[in-house]
């Protein structure tokens, strides 16, 4: 059995959701697009379990964006396997006039539903109550009053949606009041397609170019009765819409105690928040602290897995017999976990102040606040919010963007979102942050590091700019952009969906990600431990006819054999094959093999740093940082991590499009190759001339 | 006397008379935004972008290009 659940955007759905299935949740997509479906196990009294799918927001069905789309392709389509057997329609209590429309469509499709009516903070503190039995012989279906914040109610819900479960009989009027001409219209199509609901074929009439189940012939057909008939589709979707309200608007002022029209918390919170000249400044400082915050708290976290994991793999070392499979668990796969692990505290962080921003309300105003000025780059106010998810991670980012329903702003979004620089990026900037910029504190409160990272992100944010700019003035379309939104009110978060979320990117984060630098890890330890046999003994050799001649210590002598030895391995052979071209750009051979498997997922970097440079150093409770600044040429004996060489690579970063997984997901949202490949080609280039001229210009 | 949305001022108040464009009226109409709905201008977003609206006790913002395809009954 499944059970819908839907609603228009800011219903409540989302915390009802959260509260119906708790932590039996799964993310997945519908077929064929990439919107996000999420699913999950809801268990009834009567112990039959059931598949609850929340569908995304939307208005009614006639959809303006891909997200809004899902539901009209879903209910128009009886052999979908997502298609309900039943609905749980959710509205908001202070906005039930508004959020009435989509359910009388609902209804008319004959689906069997109920009206679930969610009752926010705000009504319940203006203590708005509905006449539930008068609305319910209104619509002839039932109304239950929940809370998708304290649970009230909840059990009497699952109680009606058993007895909705339970067969019915099939007979019912329609809502809506349909004209002469559309029912004719509509019985016509019925012959085509064989459903008999009229108002499933009346959707039919306006939709059937968009919808995927419809082959060439019957849309031609379909088209065909249209024509012949005059139907016009956009004033017909307006009549209809204006008949629904004028039979429930009036009905639902008479089952509401309405609420005083004194101003709101929310009016007078906005007349500061989206104020003409305050509104940036406030944005900026919003984001100003959420940086800060991210530095501020992540550390001591750090400390302790950082300290943990040193600890895991002294124990290690020290309990089993050494041998290669030691080598492999301390160097490759213990080093590889905690390069992936001492991250998550600040992701987590990254993800709560970004959940919290959306669930209060502020992401709406930021798309409000920057419209225009995103329009002259060729971008939508939406974009700002593809943007700053931007900065957790580019895969939900380029997904979000399918809220945005002009094409050409879309697609400069989505290939602009991954210059942001997202949380992969953070553990590559820590670590390289220290070699160039010391950690002092400026004006009593901001950290130098603090601040040097909020400059890389702005200098992500500002190259995201030109180059939509950029974008814009290549492309071309002459479709309509909108911007037309709604602001909720404000309110405060619901902390299940917070947790729900950080939980849910945060093991995307360590599974997905995790896997690829778990294999990657072990992937290079082999390669940098074992080369050309003939080669590796004679680098040995090499090695220690040299410490004799210099008379190195132990410790020094071993370094110098580790160092040779790398350099003779396979990964050594690879790094210096493409040492010629990244040497402009101050970097080793070393950093080389780093880059080459950064381009599978920039956070590898880390990982396969800590892989390098731990094998053969006699002091393995070192921290990658102290690692990395204690490396020096062989030859010339300056320090490699010079502040020219690491902020080239800073910058390196910033630009490269370093993520197999984006690429992926750009493709299947643009819906080729094509657009994927120019994003990698246009950010490679970017960071090639960005790190040239950094180092360049430092070394001058 | 109708005038379209995007001549109001600031603090003023209107009704919705009809629409001018089809496509920005189907969507406006889903969201419930309705001929009879009265319109009240609360401010304008920063870098002279869309205006800030209260409909019928709901807070709405459109750019002044959408604003300019509603005709309201002053």
């Amino acid at each position: 059995m499944i059970i819908a659940l839907v609603g228009n955007p800011n219903s409540g759905k989302s915390s009802l959701f959260n509260k119906l299935t708790g932590l039996r949740q799964k993310t997945g997509n519908f077929p064929g697009v990439t919107v996000e479906k999420k699913s999950g196990k809801l268990q009834l009294p009567n112990g039959e379990t059931t598949t609850l799918i929340d569908f995304p927001g939307t208005y009614s069905l006639y959809p303006t964006s891909m997200d809004e789309r899902i539901l009209l392709n879903v209910l128009t389509n009886p052999l979908d396997k997502n298609y309900p057997d039943a609905i749980v329609y959710v509205a908001d209590v202070t906005n039930l006039e508004k959020h009435l429309l989509l359910l009388t469509q609902i209804m008319d499709l004959g689906i069997p539903c109920l009206l679930a009516l969610s009752m926010s903070d705000i009504a319940e503190k203006k203590s708005i109550s509905v006449d539930e039995k008068q609305l319910s012989s209104f619509l002839k279906i039932s109304v239950v009053t929940v809370s998708g914040r304290t649970g009230a109610n909840l059990e009497l819900l699952k109680k009606n949606i058993i007895q909705l479960l339970k067969p019915q009989a099939n007979e019912f009027n329609p809502f809506y009041d349909f004209s002469d001409t559309e029912k004719k219209i509509a019985q016509q199509i019925a012959s085509i397609t064989g459903y008999k609901n009229l108002y499933l074929n009346k959707l039919f009439a306006h939709h059937h170019q968009q919808l995927p189940f419809f082959d060439k012939g019957q849309k031609e057909s379909i088209s065909n009765i249209c024509e012949e008939n005059g139907f016009k589709n956009l004033s017909y979707q307006i009549k209809e819409t204006m008949n629904r309200f004028d039979r429930f608007a009036p009905m639902a002022q008479k089952v509401l105690a309405r609420h005083s029209d004194k101003i709101s918390l929310t009016d007078k919170i906005d007349a500061i928040l989206t104020h003409k000249v305050l509104a940036p400044f406030i944005f900026f400082l919003v984001m100003l602290v959420v940086f800060q915050a991210i530095f501020a708290w992540a550390a001591y976290p750090m400390d302790w897995i950082e300290g943990g994991f040193s600890a895991l793999g002294r124990f290690v070392e020290n309990t089993l017999p050494s041998g290669w499979f030691t080598d492999l668990l301390t160097e490759g796969l213990i080093a590889g976990l905690g390069g992936i692990l001492v991250f998550i505290p600040q992701i987590a962080i990254l993800f709560f102040l970004i959940s919290i921003l959306e669930e209060v309300g502020y992401m709406a105003r930021a798309v409000f606040i920057f419209d225009k000025l995103m329009q002259q780059f060729g971008l939508n106010g939406r974009s700002v919010v593809a943007l700053i998810s931007g900065g957790a991670c580019a895969i939900p980012a380029v997904m979000s963007a399918r809220t945005i329903s002009n094409w050409k702003e879309r697609l400069i979004t989505i290939m602009v979102t991954p210059l942001i620089s997202c949380s992969a990026r953070i553990p590559v900037y820590a670590v390289l942050i220290g070699f160039v910029i010391p950690s002092e504190t400026v004006m009593g409160i901001f950290n130098l590091q603090g601040l040097a990272f909020m400059g890389l992100y702005l200098l992500g944010i500002l190259a995201a700019f030109v180059s939509a700019f950029v974008f814009k003035m290549i492309l071309k379309s002459n479709e309509q952009s909108f911007l037309m939104m709604e602001l909720p009110n404000y309110r405060w978060p619901v902390w299940r969906n917070v947790w729900q979320n950080i939980i849910e990117k945060v093991s995307a984060f360590v599974i997905e990600a995790g896997k690829v630098i778990m294999l990657i890890s072990i992937i290079l330890w082999v390669l940098a431990s074992y080369g050309p046999t003939e080669a590796m003994s004679t680098a040995e050799a090499n090695a220690i006819t040299e410490a004799k001649a210099q008379s190195l210590d132990e410790n020094a002598t071993a370094d110098l054999i580790a160092a040779k030895k790398i350099e003779a391995s396979f990964a050594g052979h690879l790094g210096k094959a493409i040492e010629p071209a990244i040497r402009p750009l101050g970097f080793d051979w070393k950093i080389g093999i780093a880059l080459i498997t950064s381009f599978a997922a920039r956070e590898v970097f880390v990982g396969t740093m800590a892989t390098i440079y731990s094998i053969g150093s006699t002091e393995d409770e070192q921290t990658i940082h102290d690692k990395l600044d204690a490396a020096k040429n062989p030859v010339t004996g300056a320090k490699v991590y010079s502040a020219a060489t690491s902020l080239s690579l800073l910058i390196f970063y910033v630009f490269a499009m370093q993520c197999m997984s984006t690429l992926a997901v750009v493709k299947r949202e643009t819906g080729s190759w094509k657009w994927a490949a120019i994003q990698f080609v246009y950010m490679s280039c970017l960071a090639y001339l960005g790190s040239f001229f950094t180092y360049q210009l430092m070394t001058l | 006397m109708n005038s379209p949305l995007s001549k109001l001022k600031v603090g003023n108040q209107g009704k919705i008379a009809y629409f001018m464009d089809d496509a920005i009226a189907g969507k406006l109409t889903t969201m419930g935004v309705l001929p009879g709905s009265v319109v009240n201008v609360i401010r304008k977003a920063p870098f002279k972008g869309g205006i800030y609206l209260k409909i019928d006790g709901g807070n709405i913002v459109l750019r002044d290009r959408e604003a300019a395809a509603i005709i309201l009954s002053v």
